[in-house]
């Protein structure tokens, strides 16, 4: 036994290295810059600003990069094409290192790639340095022109698009202008004169990368290794070390592991904090579920076996099944339009149609019990119907099952009550099938769950899950995706281990 | 000859008398269960619905003569989608049903499901007084808020939902009959392979994956980025030059062979890979793995939603054929092929794989209908569909904006728990007629 559960927990780990591994691609697919996102609409996104609100906003996203430890690179290690550097984590924009990743698959140099793009750095530098304020209106167009398109560089990698932006700057770079100098004399210059070298250089680096195009490294495969400093280890682990102080101040992580899963997008609180109210609610929800759906389907799959074949029988095995198929979602909205408005008869108008009641410090105990209880009447009659049906069917043919054996044959035959064989003999045994089955109710408290609470607007996990796909909240919903995975092998393991309590004949140790 | 002849006449009665062939057994036994049996009618009915949802709801006339020209345009405009035609000058762009035609017969229900009809819009009911010529243009089943015919809806509804059923359960199908089949005919022990054949393997997999998808990975994301359907076009091109590249180190191999100690046979214990992987994809909850997709992909549709449930659908049919051929694998006939001499792959594919299928009928059946179930919930919760399809989930979803229309509320729900329930039932009674078998 024990040896068969060390075994199934061993089994844990590739799988869960598997669930983790799918999470954490999604999310890095996920589209957005993370950082960006938390900057709320990217302080440092604008390139019109001043050269301090810029400069401000860099490195505002620098240091958030840093905490998010979005600076590392990705995984442990990576298998890319000859032509990628890598190094190319390194690039702190993910825009901007999405652009390059597409110039180096396009011209297969990332020497030539990376002289563009940093003449292209250099000249946005220089743009930004340039402060003066007696410009006129020509001028300050032209500058703003100069600014915009340099921008566009970095996000862009479509020739067309470059070549227009690379001449819209030289010809902004030599734009001539007339200032007054005193009264009666004017001068021509030239105000942007001073970016000609940058811009020049940008040109010619542009030209080279176009001329030396070497798309054959892009077939070359290359392995980089990175090391235990990647984000899918500080994700997972964290970056404060275990044991000792953490003597790194910009080392904040924890790692899953430790109950760190980061925060959420929207208001920055950490996510633990966000679910473990959601999850007292579909805690409280389930038990009470769970204790109703056994309290009522048990009794009637035993009876609906013991009078097999009778009408009662096929009438309700059949409704039954229809219900077991009735969409738990088309009940709730019926419930919805029914019986929480007046438009049908105030008689009909029964119910709350959302929230779950009175909360704060202002109520008593029983009194927000008691509200709670009423606004979650019928949210869990909906939740409540298909496990009913499903159960109470699982019961039925459970207790066929053992009904059929000898020895129930044998104690009937030698006398015994139907009542005594039934419940003492039959029904005892036909339980087995039924206790494993609440394993597999772990999981489905989560995801079961999502659209009834979306309609009652129930805040609990499964109305949490739905709120975090429609604003994009992407470590609210990972972490919920990974729970829900890591409660189905629990449940999955503890059904296994269960079945072997209860079913002594169950060999688990034992090939079959 | 004559004797010849006679013999085959013989055979032939035999097997008309009592054809007791495995699949003639469970037809019988299928037969018996009166409620499968017409659910079973039912399902046909639908997928006819489905199917001929444009000649029973149009807001086209399925025939007219218009200004001395006859049309059919329903039929024209399936050419019109491919480009073939176009409309001529007097038709493009006109309200079908206030033309002057000659003569003229429209669909059953004269209203597509998209178009809105302004004189009964914000919600009509079904029995209350719509603004309309005759009882040939009634709203049946009522309108919504901007006047879509509720009934037009529901038809090509079905072809949507029927649409999921089958796309996601044959992607389930294929990928659960080939990795079961592949776990229960070799088990942990049958499959040995030369250890050449095996290195070559390993080296060559993510050689042959960086050449397929990481040397092709912007154009997959360039089609990712154009629709969904070209992103599995493109992805399928580059699944077939992953397979092709695979071929190479296989073909290498039969050189390697000669090597006496790279001919060292090695056993894959494909049992455990399998089973290994199916509790993995087992322990996704599906349903939060589409939500969270379809955040993550910036034009969700539902081809997307079928697809993914394909992809995850797959482990109980793979476990279903799994345990088949683990009992198929020892019964007399596949000795005999294999007595025969007959290669490993003619025998999985041709004697082995086919004897097993039949339990998959049941899978498939409740497969579907909870597929169907799935896709109308992410309609309903207005997840992954664009908005100009029109599904059942999402016309039941437009009743809770309006309580007092509880024409929206009833029919699409019914319409989904109906589909839904026959599926079952079909499943239920495949159980039934299959299990005695599998019982011995």
């Amino acid at each position: 036994m024990f040896k068969y559960v060390l075994k199934r927990l061993l089994y844990f780990v590739p799988t869960f290295i598997v669930i983790s591994l799918i999470t954490f691609m999604l999310g890095q697919m996920a589209p957005g810059d993370p950082v960006e996102l938390k900057l709320k609409g990217g302080m440092g996104g604008s390139a019109n600003g001043q050269s301090s609100e810029k400069m401000a906003g860099e490195k505002a996203y620098m240091e958030l990069s840093e905490k998010l430890g979005k600076n590392l690179p990705a995984f442990y290690f990576s298998i890319t094409s000859a032509a990628y550097p890598d190094t190319l984590y390194k690039i702190p924009r993910q825009n901007e290192r999405k652009n390059l990743d597409r110039l180096i698959s396009m011209y297969g140099n990332w020497n030539n790639v990376a002289d563009y793009y940093k003449n292209a750095k250099l000249l946005e530098q220089k743009l930004f340095q340039f402060s003066n304020t007696s410009l006129d209106e020509a001028s300050y167009e032209k500058l703003k022109a100069l600014r915009d398109n340099n921008s566009e560089l970095f996000i862009n990698y479509d020739k067309v698009k470059i070549s227009e932006s690379l001449k819209t700057i030289q010809a902004a770079a030599i734009h001539t202008t007339t200032i007054k100098t005193d009264s009666t004399h004017t001068k021509t210059i030239q105000p942007f004169i001073f970016a000609l070298p940058e811009v020049n250089n940008l040109v010619a680096s542009y030209t080279k990368m176009n001329t030396e195009i070497n798309t054959s490294n892009n077939y070359k495969p290359a392995f980089h290794w990175f090391g235990l400093n990647n984000q899918y280890h500080r994700w997972l682990f964290g970056d404060v070390p275990w044991f000792g102080k953490n003597d790194n101040p910009s080392k904040v992580s924890k790692g899953f592991f430790r109950g760190d899963f980061g925060n959420s997008i929207l208001d920055n609180r950490p996510v633990a904090s966000i679910l473990i109210e959601a999850v007292k609610l579909t805690l409280l929800i389930n038990f009470f579920e769970f204790f109703l759906i056994y309290l009522i389907a048990i009794p009637l799959g035993v009876s609906l076996a013991v009078k097999k074949g009778t009408s009662y029988d096929r009438i309700v095995t059949t409704l039954n099944f229809m219900l077991y198929s009735l969409p738990a979602f088309w009940i709730a909205t019926m419930c919805i339009i029914f019986f929480t408005n007046p438009y049908y008869g105030e008689a009909l108008n029964l119910f709350p149609d959302h929230g779950i009641g009175k909360t704060g410090a202002d109520f008593g105990f029983w009194e927000k019990a008691v509200d709670r209880a009423y606004h979650l009447i019928l949210p869990m009659f909906c939740m409540l119907l298909g496990a009913f049906a499903f159960i109470s069917r699982m019961m039925r043919g459970s207790m066929l099952n053992v009904i059929r054996q000898d020895y129930i044959r044998t104690a009937f035959a030698k006398g015994l009550e139907p009542r005594k064989v039934f419940w003492k003999h039959a029904f005892r045994n036909s339980l087995i099938p039924i206790i494993t089955m609440f394993a597999s109710f772990l999981p489905a408290m989560i995801s079961g769950a999502v659209i009834i609470e979306y309609i009652f607007t129930i805040p609990a996990m499964g109305r949490i899950s739905y709120e975090s796909v429609v604003a994009r909240n992407f470590p609210v919903l990972f972490t919920i995706l990974m729970f829900a995975a890591i409660l189905t092998m629990l449940g999955n393991l503890l059904a296994d281990i269960l079945y072997g309590f209860v079913d002594p004949r169950i060999s688990l140790t034992k090939k079959a | 000859m004559a004797t010849n002849n006679t013999s085959n006449n013989t055979s032939r009665e035999i097997s008309t008398q009592a054809d007791q062939s495995y699949w003639a057994i469970v037809k019988r036994q299928f037969k018996k269960n009166k409620l499968a049996v017409w659910s079973l009618r039912i399902i046909i009915l639908i997928i006819t619905v489905g199917l001929l949802a444009d000649f029973l709801a149009n807001d086209k006339p399925l025939y007219c003569s218009y200004k001395g020209n006859t049309y059919f345009p329903v039929i024209k405009e399936y050419a019109i989608d491919m480009h073939l035609s176009k409309w001529p000058e007097e038709l493009n762009n006109v309200v079908w049903k206030d033309l002057k035609y000659d003569a003229v017969v429209f669909a059953p229900i004269p209203y597509a499901p998209e178009k809105t009809d302004d004189k009964n819009n914000d919600y009509k009911s079904p029995m209350g007084s719509q603004e309309i010529v005759s009882t040939r243009w009634r709203h049946w089943l009522g309108t919504d808020q901007l006047g879509r015919d509720l009934l037009s809806g529901l038809i090509h509804g079905t072809r949507i939902a029927m649409l999921v059923g089958v796309v996601s359960m044959s992607i389930a199908s294929v990928i659960g009959i080939l990795l079961g089949s592949l776990a229960g005919y070799y088990g942990d022990e049958k499959l040995k392979i030369s250890l050449a054949r095996l290195i070559l393997n390993i080296i060559g997999v993510p050689l042959a994956m960086f050449y397929a998808f990481n040397t092709r990975g912007y154009i997959l994301e360039d089609a990712l980025a154009d629709s969904f359907g070209s992103f599995c076009f493109s992805f399928l091109v580059s699944f077939f030059f992953f397979l092709i590249l695979m071929l190479i180190p296989n073909i290498i191999t039969i050189g390697l062979k000669k090597i006496p100690f790279l001919d060292k046979k090695v056993t894959i214990p494909v049992d455990i890979l399998i089973s290994r992987m199916i509790e993995v994809i087992m322990s996704i909850p599906t349903l939060l793995l589409i939500l969270s997709i379809c955040a993550i992909v910036s034009k969700p549709s539902i081809m997307l939603i079928m697809v993914i449930i394909g992809l995850t659908g797959w482990t109980g049919i793979a476990k279903l054929i799994r345990g088949e051929l683990l009992k198929v694998r020892s019964l007399e006939f596949i000795e005999a092929a294999q007595s025969l001499g007959y290669s490993e792959a003619r025998i999985l594919f041709k004697h082995a794989i086919p004897n097993s299928l039949t339990p998959v009928l049941i899978s498939i059946a409740f497969g579907v209908a909870g597929a169907i179930l799935a896709e109308s919930s992410l309609s309903f919760l207005g997840i992954g569909t664009q908005a100009d399809v029109i599904t059942w989930g999402k016309l039941l979803s437009s009743a809770r904006e309006y309580a007092p229309a509880w024409w929206l509320a009833i029919f699409p729900g019914f319409a989904i728990f109906v589909t839904v329930t026959i599926f079952n039932f079909v499943g239920e009674g495949l159980t039934d007629a299959i299990d005695p078998r599998l019982k011995q």
